[in-house]
């Protein structure tokens, strides 16, 4: 498609005036206008505030109905990758993968089915980072990140025995946060979106 | 206090967040036309935006206490909706966007003013359909909702050069079609 004359654009985006176009280029910004203009006066009426205000009221169905009701529908996972985080993200699950963290470091010693999950957040001026999930029953402030670095990161691990889990930060005990640099993430159909990380055991 | 008493977009989110739930009616009645009428163009369907709006009101009352900025809900509240457009535009095939209006019906009582207007609808709805979501999502914010480049960057969490790259793509897209049918 061939670009068009690109004082068009700059009339569009208030740049030039438009009266100093000349005609057939003004005609062509009119035509735009105009189009916009269609978009926007067909505006249909959606009376959404009845319906949102019920959504609102309704208490939110267990996390266990929750789960079934996610792992029962078919899902779309999109991940947006940052280079830089996700080299690190893959040399760290390398790292764990190779090393036996349990014997060689004198950590904790995990069970046949047991892997550990890390925790990482950036969360400058943060007093306080949980971690919150299906693990611990959603339970808030038993699970405590440690931080912040020079950074502002927080991190914590945990051992879990291995399967998939939901999770979310909680910043200062009231900010709920996801992840986003989870493996993947889930919205579900009451407007929430919870993270997931998936605990591999270390021993097989 | 916001023109003529009506709270301010930060009161109505202090008050909501301070337990006052049906305050957030407000905040609906505020902010529906235009969420809606953006998921339109966006799905090219009313009843999938009519829904993908109401999941985005109760995500965003569920969340507000994450909204940094309440001073400026309404972008944050077209960033929820944005992304959650694209989550459905995401699990479809990329053809399959539907248009509910096309080509209009002729009414008789129309005047001939008023079916040509719905004819050059229809044209410019199918025109917008061919774009890819991306264009799609930045000639509207920029036109038909008139956010400035730097609300819409903090919409779609873009830089600003490829917001009005893909807004000079999506009008060169836009004035070939209705060039073309002139």
């Amino acid at each position: 498609m061939n670009p068009i004359d690109p004082r068009i654009h700059q009339a569009l985006d208030g740049e030039i005036a438009r009266g100093n176009l000349p005609a057939d280029l003004r005609r062509a910004v009119e035509r735009l206008d105009a189009a916009a203009e269609l978009l926007a006066a067909a505006a249909p009426a959606a009376g959404l505030e009845s319906r949102v205000m019920a959504g609102i009221r309704r208490p939110l169905p267990s996390r266990a109905r929750r789960l079934v009701r996610w792992l029962s529908t078919p899902q779309t996972v999109m991940v947006r990758i940052r280079p830089a985080w996700s080299l690190a993200l893959a040399a760290a699950v390398t790292l764990l993968a190779l090393v036996p963290l349990g014997d060689r470091w004198g950590g904790p010693m995990l069970g046949e089915h047991e892997g550990i999950a890390q925790f990482v957040g950036r969360f400058p001026g943060a007093r306080s980072v949980h971690v919150v999930g299906s693990f611990n029953d959603w339970r808030t402030g038993t699970i405590a990140l440690e931080g912040p670095d020079h950074d502002g990161v927080w991190r914590g691990a945990l051992v879990l025995p291995a399967g998939t889990y939901e999770y979310m930060f909680v910043v200062d005990g009231e900010r709920w946060i996801p992840d986003h640099l989870a493996e993947r993430e889930v919205a579900d159909n009451f407007g929430r979106e919870n993270s997931i990380v998936i605990v591999r055991a270390v021993r097989r | 206090m916001g023109v003529r008493g009506d709270p301010s977009d930060a009161e109505v989110v202090a008050r909501v967040l301070g337990g006052d739930r049906e305050v957030f009616g407000l905040v609906i009645r505020r902010y529906e036309t235009g969420l809606v009428r953006f998921a339109t163009r966006m799905l090219g369907s009313s009843d999938a935006a009519a829904d993908a709006v109401a999941e985005s009101f109760v995500r965003a009352y569920r969340h507000l206490a994450s909204c940094r900025d309440p001073a400026r809900l309404r972008t944050w509240l077209y960033r929820i909706v944005a992304n959650r457009c694209k989550s459905h535009l995401a699990r479809r095939p990329i053809a399959d966007v539907p248009l509910d209006d096309a080509p209009p019906v002729a009414d008789p009582a129309d005047s001939h003013g008023a079916l040509e207007r719905a004819e050059q609808l229809a044209l410019v709805e199918r025109a917008l359909a061919q774009l890819s979501p991306e264009k799609r999502e930045a000639f509207v914010l920029k036109h038909v909702e008139g956010l400035s480049y730097q609300e819409m960057a903090a919409v779609t969490g873009e830089r600003i050069p490829t917001l009005k790259m893909r807004v000079h793509r999506a009008r060169e897209a836009l004035l070939h079609v209705l060039e073309d049918h002139a």
